[in-house]
């Protein structure tokens, strides 16, 4: 790619780049919010967007909250965001299995209350959620009883994930034609702290390890939530700008999609990160080197209250 | 003896060249699942072949990734099921050879974070390496207020039946300290049990914390080297070419042989196909070349014939 990559962005940049897009995508933890605590002046970014007329979204991987109580945790922090504008993946995933598997059938689910509402809320009945432990002997448990309307397994982020859970699921899918489908990859949850705990990419990869198949995975970077906010909004790619923490997850997304898109330090990924994908010749990995950076979103608000 | 049908031959023998093998070969490695036994129900005929191996004064090892079971347990198996002459010292699993490991090789000071059932930590403390331990942790336990052990210095993981979220977080918080070593008894990602069911195995647990700590584990097991390296330093010494591993699984078994610089027999009681054994033959792919196993048998039963043939020779 030609041009300039990964500029800081400053000065009157920022106009330049703001008046260049109509919507504007934003990833959630580490971008607007680390755990419980807002990113400080993110509040204000959202709301000038929206009263400049942007249309603005959130787009994250993080399966542990529908729509709607992310835009109750956005309403409490201050932002004014509608549950429409809010594509997590709980609510993707659904989605993806009603519009594009057309699913008939039940789920297996490895995931929270939250994915098994998104997947009520579109139809979809689930078994599976909640704790599940190893009972009797080993003979047993390869033997556990199927749910004949099984027709696909789902693994999102599961705080409950056990051995039995990891069984149940090889067992469904050594049906060829129950789909597998993950919310996921990501390697870890962020919490506030600076700690983290082991993500659904772990869990996703410790059940197509046993099974020895690949799951379809929903979340960033793959397209589909980018198509999913396009479908219903009426997004043009080209005036489009993603903001993102995470160069294989956000950024990617973007190159994916043909977005401009934004890093912003608040997060997993640095500066040093995307200059060393850069450099490293490989096209795959220039997909994760952003437009351009800025420290935090905050960095927008002068070319906004101008 | 590999040359007697070019690289890799993967020819059934039977008879005369399972004969010759017996002459030629002095120690026998098996392993165990889909050899020797399906779970409680010994292969026909496999007691009779092993226990006519080891009277003929050859060394018979059983070598096995199977972490769930002490090593005691195994010689109350093995005699239940016939094999009246097999000791402790000719059983090698994946948990006693990771305690080896942890042992005389790392020398590990400090505490062990153990993944794993209750076979794998008795070999530990057996071995005299200190585990954390098993806190019944209370339900309402998370990552947040858990406590973590100090001075651990390994992870450990196996085949975990009580596997919890909680224990994958606490590993990875102890990956972090890049002193602290990442070990794995073994990757086979399924384990089979009897009539053709499967288990989720240690290689998926393994996978798991690999991913959450972005690190690669140091496999103990099958198809690592260190189980025959522990072999030979127990038996004072083995010379590879004069052993042959008869296993039922191409990526664990004839790998193993393989590395080790071992011949390789496949038996189709177990795992593996003879197609997946002609498939990575005929594959271009040159590393796929190390599952191909030397000679094929239907089941180690093939060996009577050559028994019973080699007594009429030395009447």
């Amino acid at each position: 790619m030609s041009g300039t990559k990964c500029t800081r962005l400053s000065g009157s940049l920022v106009k330049q780049l703001l008046d260049s897009v109509d919507s504007v995508l934003f990833d959630c933890d580490g971008v607007i919010w680390r755990g419980d605590q807002v990113i400080p002046g993110a509040p204000q970014v959202i709301n000038l967007l929206k009263e400049h007329g942007k249309k603005v979204f959130f787009v994250t991987n993080n399966s542990s909250k529908t729509r709607r109580m992310y835009a109750e945790k956005m309403s409490t922090l201050g932002f004014s965001v509608t549950e429409e504008e809010v594509f997590g993946t709980a609510y993707c995933c659904a989605m993806y299995l009603k519009t594009t598997c057309r699913l008939e059938g039940k789920v297996y689910l490895i995931g929270s209350s939250a994915m098994r509402q998104e997947l009520e809320a579109v139809g979809i009945q689930q078994t599976g959620v909640g704790p599940d432990h190893v009972l009797g002997k080993q003979s047993d448990w390869a033997g556990v009883p199927l749910d004949p309307e099984v027709r696909a397994v789902v693994v999102g982020f599961d705080e409950h994930f056990s051995y039995m859970k990891l069984n149940r699921a090889l067992q469904y899918l050594l049906q060829k034609d129950c789909l597998f489908v993950g919310t996921n990859r990501d390697n870890r949850l962020p919490l506030e702290g600076g700690k983290a705990v082991p993500g659904t990419g772990c869990l996703l990869q410790a059940v197509e390890t046993a099974a020895q198949r690949r799951a379809q995975t929903v979340g960033k970077p793959n397209h589909f939530m980018f198509d999913c906010v396009a479908s219903q909004f009426g997004v043009q790619r080209e005036r489009c700008l993603m903001v993102g923490d995470r160069l294989d997850t956000d950024i990617l997304l973007g190159s994916n999609c043909g977005l401009k898109t934004l890093l912003t330090l608040t997060g997993v990924s640095t500066v040093a990160d995307a200059e060393a994908n850069w450099e490293s010749g490989c096209t795959e990995r220039q997909g994760m080197v952003p437009d351009y950076y800025v420290e935090s979103i905050a960095d927008l608000l002068p070319a906004l209250q101008a | 003896m590999a040359g007697a049908f070019g690289f890799k031959g993967c020819q059934k023998i039977r008879g005369a060249q399972i004969r010759g093998l017996l002459e030629a070969k002095d120690f026998f490695l098996f392993d165990c699942d889909g050899v020797i036994w399906h779970g409680e129900n010994a292969i026909t005929g496999a007691a009779t072949v092993v226990n006519s191996l080891i009277r003929r004064g050859k060394n018979v090892v059983f070598v096995t990734n199977n972490c769930t079971r002490p090593r005691e347990n195994y010689v109350h198996k093995f005699s239940r099921l016939g094999f009246t002459d097999v000791m402790l010292e000719q059983i090698f699993s994946s948990s006693y050879c990771s305690a080896l490991y942890l042992r005389d090789v790392v020398k590990v000071h400090g505490q062990v974070f153990v993944v794993g059932c209750e076979g794998l930590r008795r070999e530990l403390l057996e071995a005299g390496v200190p585990c954390v331990e098993e806190a019944d942790d209370d339900p309402d336990a998370t990552i947040y207020n858990c406590a973590l052990a100090p001075d651990v210095k390994a992870v450990l993981v196996g085949h975990d039946d009580k596997l919890t979220f909680l224990k994958l977080a606490k590993a990875s918080c102890y990956l972090r300290d890049p002193e602290c070593l990442f070990l794995a008894t073994d990757n086979d990602p399924w384990h089979p049990l009897s009539g053709g069911r499967i288990l989720p195995g240690s290689g998926s647990l393994t996978a798991a914390l690999e991913v959450a700590s972005a690190r690669k584990a140091t496999v103990i097991g099958k198809p690592s080297r260190f189980m025959f390296e522990c072999i030979s330093s127990q038996f004072r010494g083995v010379d590879p070419s004069q052993c042959l591993m008869v296993g039922d699984r191409l990526e664990t078994d004839m790998l193993f042989g393989s590395n080790c610089g071992l011949d390789t027999m496949l038996t189709l009681t177990g795992v593996s196909q003879l197609e997946e054994a002609h498939e990575y033959r005929n594959s271009d792919l040159t590393t796929n070349h190390s599952f191909v196993p030397d000679y094929v048998v239907d089941t180690i039963a093939d060996f009577l014939p050559a028994f019973e043939e080699l007594e009429e020779l030395n009447d």
